[in-house]
């Protein structure tokens, strides 16, 4: 064999990876940063005009709405999300017959796109045939305009949300509670503990790790929503949906306000770096203290 | 361990809840698909169609270019699973079972790429494409034209390095011994030798997991060919999806009838591989 070729062999077979890479991920981390302190738009040559962007991004009221939005979308949909998911894994454990229909059937509104959940959500809430107000009228309450209404649009927008995302938490957490050793709770059992305390002392503190990761990766998740608010609502009524990605959307293609939208692409990497280090933080911390 | 009666039926109601709610949606556009145009507007509110209309699919086949969505997004979805898995599989490999100088700081940079979304490099990422230089009406500098954007340049390429399919790769080849590395090395083989004839026969499991991400992923996506195409021709499905509620004045059961079939390649591939799509989407964290 030829030293000097295999030396060269490792760079090779990482090279085409490395390359896409640098030119599609990390170039743009860097010239988004740079963008954001330019004035540049996609017509005409960018100048630099310092921090004028971040100055103009404290004071945008609609950019304010779409942070206060975005996190009750996160709130709106975490806390049902892994709370349901938890319980649905845990009761999933015990052995329970048709456990692989449930799964499936609980999992399949996880594997579709986002524009079809939204395509399906838009004849469930239309305000004039839909089954939802149908359903609603027929008990002698008055269906609205679900997705048209400011008070009642994103409320829609995080209950799809929590719809499609139940299942992915809820196989998570079920994998997580496979790998808890079966002859703890058999110990737990014989000392008479119940199911719900079973669940409570063991499932739960063992869980710590992958409950972390779930939080993490759901947070991060729910930070970049963009899909079903630009389906379903635009953003609107009144921006009363609107979130960070809604605006970066708006302020860069429709508008072409690129530099100024980049500021915001900053501030929404800079929320997901926050997360991830508080990731590894509680992660780390975790490890060592137990 | 043991439950009670009354622990066991109440997690079997409560399962059987949360699966109605989860599948009802599903069911009802699939009978929505199937309902004639007549019952919409007598405003009848029936879960089952009074008179079955499966003509309503071939109906919505023929309103738009399904043809050419569904061939965009085959093409786009095979080349982005095909290339991705060579080229991961490929550097997982190497950064698993060679040593080379540069090894650990190259790969942590790769990490860093997990920790960025999409949506933040996606504005870079369009003035990049739209400069690659010699496509598009380009000249050699990148000006003049569109670059990639608007082919399935900006679709497939951006798709094919991923940090995470990388870094699942080396975690996967990591598990092996070092004798089998060995015993192929005293046989003479190079590091593409034992690659091909050892390890990739060994990656089964690696490659479901990879490819089905990587399958459900390039085949929903919205916001990229939201983003980088304008032109009909170029439309994926999910794109195709959301003009065609636009293009007419909505049509429900048409609208289920092309919902669903955009769903189709998704629905095969979960019920079909539900082991290891369940797998997939567990190990790589990604929602479907």
């Amino acid at each position: 064999m030829n030293r000097g070729w295999n030396r060269i062999v490792p760079y090779l077979l990482i090279l085409p990876n490395y390359l896409i890479f640098a030119v599609f991920v990390l170039a743009p981390v860097l010239w988004i940063v740079y963008l954001s302190f330019t004035d540049y738009t996609i017509l005409q040559p960018s100048e630099w005009i310092g921090g004028r962007n971040y100055e103009r991004l404290l004071q945008d009221t609609l950019f304010r709405k779409a942070i206060v939005n975005t996190i009750w979308y996160w709130i709106g949909t975490i806390v049902p999300t892994i709370l349901l998911g938890l319980i649905l894994a845990a009761l999933l454990t015990m052995k329970i017959r048709l456990l692989a229909a449930f799964r499936a059937l609980i999992y399949l509104p996880g594997v579709l796109s986002s524009v079809a959940v939204a395509m399906t959500w838009l004849w469930l809430l239309d305000p004039l045939q839909g089954p939802i107000n149908g359903a609603l009228e027929a008990v002698g309450i008055g269906g609205r305009n679900w997705l048209q209404n400011p008070d009642t649009s994103l409320p829609s927008i995080i209950v799809i949300g929590v719809w499609t995302g139940l299942g992915y938490a809820m196989i998570v957490l079920l994998a997580g509670i496979q790998g808890i050793p079966e002859s703890l709770y058999e110990a737990a059992s014989l000392d008479g503990a119940s199911g719900p305390q079973r669940f409570r002392f063991i499932t739960v503190p063992l869980l710590k790790p992958i409950l972390l990761f779930l939080f993490i990766t759901a947070t991060i998740r729910s930070f970049q929503v963009f899909d079903l608010v630009y389906i379903l609502t635009g953003g609107g009524p009144a921006n009363s949906s609107t979130t960070i990605v809604t605006q970066i959307v708006g302020a860069s293609f429709q508008e072409y306000r690129m530099g100024y939208a980049s500021s915001m692409a900053v501030f929404l990497l800079g929320i997901t770096l926050i997360v991830t280090m508080l990731q590894y933080w509680l992660g780390s911390r975790n490890t060592t203290t137990e | 361990m043991k439950h009670t009666l009354t622990e066991r039926s109440l997690a079997y109601l409560f399962l059987t809840l949360i699966a109605l709610v989860a599948i009802i949606p599903l069911v009802i556009a699939l009978f929505t698909s199937l309902k004639g145009d007549e019952e919409f507007s007598l405003g009848g509110m029936t879960l089952l169609p009074s008179s079955w209309h499966p003509e309503n699919y071939s109906r919505a086949w023929e309103m738009a270019d399904w043809g050419v969505f569904i061939r965009n997004s085959a093409i786009v979805t095979a080349a982005a699973v095909g290339g991705s898995l060579v080229l991961n599989l490929l550097a997982g490999f190497t950064f698993a079972r060679i040593r080379f100088p540069g090894r650990t700081p190259l790969f942590l940079l790769l990490l860093l790429g997990l920790m960025i979304p999409a949506q933040v490099t996606v504005i870079p990422q369009f003035i990049i494409m739209k400069s690659i230089p010699l496509f598009g009406g380009n000249d050699w500098l990148g000006q003049g034209g569109n670059g990639w954007l608007d082919s399935y340049w900006a679709l497939i390429v951006p798709e094919l390095a991923g940090a995470f399919g990388v870094f699942m790769a080396r975690q996967f080849y990591l598990q092996f011994p070092k004798a089998l590395d060995d015993a192929s090395y005293i046989d003479g083989a190079g590091y593409l030798r034992l690659f091909f004839s050892v390890y990739l026969p060994l990656s089964g499991p690696l490659l479901a997991t990879l490819g089905i991400f990587k399958f459900v992923s390039v085949w929903n996506d919205f916001f990229h060919p939201l983003l980088y195409t304008n032109s009909p021709g170029m439309r994926t499905v999910q794109l195709g999806l959301q003009v065609f509620r636009g293009e007419h004045q909505v049509q429900y059961n048409l609208l289920m009838a092309a919902s669903l079939l955009v769903s189709i390649p998704i629905l095969i591939m979960f019920f079909v591989f539900q082991k290891q799509f369940i797998r997939s989407m567990v190990s790589t964290g990604v929602k479907g």
